[in-house]
């Protein structure tokens, strides 16, 4: 069998979530109340029997080191297995120098001296669930050079402005790689998600910083599409980036839908996270839930409606809480109204008595804050 | 081995039959408890927090998942260098034929060998089937203050329940002048716990002796208590003050979840300083849909809610459909409540399935209704 080894990427440069980003990274974000966002792709790789992983920080990395800390949360054999957090030196001159490519090459022992044949590279920013033992074996019966996962989204207009997306010919040959410019609303959006054999990885790395200092893992390949055999695959079920803070807070509040849940969760694919070791959720008699999901050791006196509530959470007497994601250990106090608000680690909203966003633009309180 | 200098044993042996259908394939131990836990979650979590690191665990009955379970000691943190949590069911040995334990006691003795391996000064006896939270090492601090040959945790209960344990008579300062097991008429309400602390040489003097006794039970509360006493030693009672459960039948399994929706009942689960460790099950958060109606309640992650819910616990992946009442009633971990059945002063055990409109349990009954088995609705 072929044996591959697992590359977890931070963001690129342009990517950006206002407010939240300022204290983690991408990959850190909480998400779906008990969760973070990091836990999707590892866990896709520990499912997948996958269990030599680096994941690549560039920024924040505390929030990061510390979940990653706990590798055995991770199904990760503990002899045989290595979770890898690999940082890279961010340039302060300028932002455009920070690229995947730079941190690949500042690696580049570490890869090399790999054994694994073949290599897949997934993003901490997207949440999805894929078997990439399947995805390898597809690669190798393809014989392509490299495979590209995607997804056929009908809103790429106004959403998934920041990636890029695939532009294939009949028999899903890559023709070009190129940024979602919000032209047209069909489109296949690229998961930033590779399979290759390392040799390859390792030359394109090389490729790309011969031809510029700006240049990432997808412009190198986009720029040699013509010599290599570049395929896609589709990928199905639920599919979210976070690659702003609309996405961010959109996609949290999608798995309050039941069918989407049941899409990204599955029994045979268990999501590995970090316990708190909190106890479960204390409801009181005022307490009125709908259609939210709810993490444990909250405590809800309150009303709370089309929510996202993390761990440790309190909500108080008389507080309403509609359409909003609130991070773990907040405080929203008594009758204070919140709506389409992200409420960060550690807030508590006890003074404002009204804090009232709209879907379009919702709100970010910031972590620690007291309002 | 601890700073403290003491290795605990926790007796997980019994099967609890007055739990009747949920400890036929279990032991009281293992069975779950409080939304995310088991029984046995509290001594080790309690061992954890106290700085103990060294835990034997005896088990005999149905052992398989309970073994299984405490044998991975990370759960607790106890798997550090030096630290372990050991199971220990009974076993063969060079000199003595493969033999069940015979009593509390016994379980100890057929041991002696694991305890001398840590040379302890003290050894803590712990029972696997009590739900409260508590500090050994204060009991410790007691022990030693005391110059204690034994030290034994007591608890006081009503004065018309006392002759339902084995009650420890002490003189004005604490110490131990007689114990009573299950008395008519009791002279005082301070109950055992099952919880000591002996100084490790003398215990293992007295159960070598005790072995070889042919009219011994093998019991702590019946043989080793009453001969220390006997011989003049200096037994202390430790007053415990907190929250204190025997889960022993389905009505006090049952009441001991309900404490958990008082924030009045003494027992804090929530507690940052003194956390209840316990398995991490791979689980969504709490699933509450548009239809739900959640009144006074204790949920845990997995569970999917879109009935009713009214001063009830529920447990890991357990299910609550849409125009389904759970009223009073605790719901193991993944059972299901299809549409429109309704459940009232009931403990459903784990993984049942209660039929659409199927009706289950009874608001006035006097007894908690235990349902062990699918209950068939209209389908």
């Amino acid at each position: 069998m072929a044996t591959a080894f697992g590359i977890i990427t931070s963001s690129a440069n342009h990517i950006k979530v206002a407010g939240m980003q300022d204290y983690r990274p991408m990959g850190a974000f909480s998400f779906a109340g008990r969760y973070r966002v990091i836990d999707f792709p590892i866990s896709n790789m520990s499912n997948s029997g996958i269990d030599n992983i680096q994941v690549y920080v560039r920024e924040n990395p505390r929030s990061l080191a510390e979940h990653l800390g706990n590798e055995g949360a991770f199904n990760i054999n503990s002899k045989k297995g290595k979770l890898q957090l690999l940082f890279s030196d961010n340039s302060t001159a300028n932002d455009v120098y920070n690229t995947d490519v730079a941190g690949f090459a500042e690696n580049m022992n570490i890869i090399a001296r790999k054994p694994q044949e073949y290599v897949i590279i997934a993003p901490s920013y997207m949440v999805y669930t894929q078997n990439y033992n399947e995805l390898l074996e597809q690669h190798i019966a393809s014989g392509a050079d490299v495979t590209l996962l995607y997804q056929h989204v009908n809103n790429a207009k106004e959403s998934y402005l920041h990636c890029d997306t695939l532009n294939l010919n009949k028999q899903k040959g890559v023709l070009a790689i190129e940024r979602n410019t919000g032209t047209a609303n069909s489109k296949n959006i690229f998961m930033d998600t590779y399979v290759m054999k390392k040799d390859l990885f390792i030359s394109l790395i090389r490729d790309a910083q011969k031809m510029s200092s700006i240049y990432t893992l997808s412009q190198i390949i986009n720029s040699e599409v013509n010599d290599l055999d570049v395929r896609g695959v589709l990928h199905r079920g639920y599919f979210a980036t976070v690659t702003d803070f609309k996405s961010y807070f959109e996609a949290n509040l999608d798995l309050i839908d039941v069918d989407n849940a049941s899409s990204l969760f599955n029994e045979n694919w268990p999501i590995y996270t970090v316990t708190s070791d909190a106890a479960p959720t204390k409801y009181y008699e005022q307490a009125d839930v709908k259609n939210s999901l709810v993490s444990n050791g909250c405590s809800i006196k309150g009303i709370v409606e089309n929510s996202v509530i993390g761990r440790g959470v309190t909500i108080e007497d008389g507080a309403v809480v509609k359409n909003s994601v609130i991070l773990a250990y907040s405080r929203i106090g008594k009758d204070v109204h919140i709506e389409n608000q992200v409420v960060d680690k550690w807030a508590q909203i006890i003074h404002a008595k009204e804090i009232i966003g709209t879907p379009d633009k919702p709100g970010y309180v910031k972590r620690d804050d007291i309002l | 081995m601890s700073q403290n200098n003491m290795l605990a044993m926790i007796l997980a042996g019994g099967r609890g039959s007055r739990l009747k259908d949920l400890t036929n394939k279990v032991a009281k131990p293992a069975v779950s408890y409080g939304g995310k836990y088991r029984i046995i979650d509290f001594p080790l979590s309690n061992c954890a927090n106290s700085g103990i690191n060294v835990v034997g665990v005896l088990t005999q009955y149905e052992s398989v998942l309970l073994n299984s379970y405490v044998a991975q000691g990370r759960r607790w943190g106890l798997d550090s260098n030096g630290s372990g949590v050991f199971v220990l069911p009974p076993r063969e040995k060079a000199d003595a034929d493969l033999d069940v334990y015979r009593g509390t006691a016994d379980a100890i003795s057929q041991n002696i060998d694991f305890i001398d391996s840590y040379d302890p000064e003290y050894l803590l006896i712990l029972s696997g089937d009590h739900i409260y939270k508590m500090n050994y090492d204060d009991m410790l601090t007691f022990h030693k203050e005391h110059n204690a040959d034994a030290t034994i945790a007591v608890i006081g209960v009503p004065m018309k329940e006392a002759s339902r344990f084995g009650i420890m008579n002490t003189d004005e300062n604490g110490k131990i002048v007689e114990f009573e097991e299950k008395p008519a008429e009791p002279k005082s309400n301070l109950a055992s716990m099952g919880i000591y602390i002996f100084n490790w040489k003398l215990l293992r003097r007295m159960l070598l002796a005790d072995m070889k006794n042919p009219d011994s039970s093998h019991d702590f509360g019946k043989d080793i208590i009453p001969t220390l006493l006997n011989e003049g030693k200096s037994l202390w009672a430790y007053q415990f003050k907190g929250y204190w459960k025997d889960v022993g039948t389905i009505d006090s399994l049952w009441e001991a979840n309900m404490d958990l929706l008082d924030d009045n009942s003494g027992l804090n689960l929530e507690d940052p300083s003194w956390k209840i460790y316990t398995e991490d099950a791979s689980a969504l958060p709490q699933y509450i849909g548009p239809d739900a109606h959640i009144k006074t309640a204790f949920i845990t992650q997995g569970c999917k809610i879109d009935g009713e819910v009214t001063r009830s616990v529920l447990f890991t992946g357990s299910v609550v459909k849409k125009g389904a009442k759970v009223t009073d009633t605790v719901l193991m971990p993944g059972a299901v409540v299809e549409e429109g059945a309704v459940v009232t002063r009931a403990l459903v055990a784990n993984n049942v399935r209660i039929g659409a409109k199927a009706i289950v349990g009874d608001a006035k009954s006097e007894n908690i209704t235990l349902v062990a088995k699918n209950v068939k609705g209209e389908e």
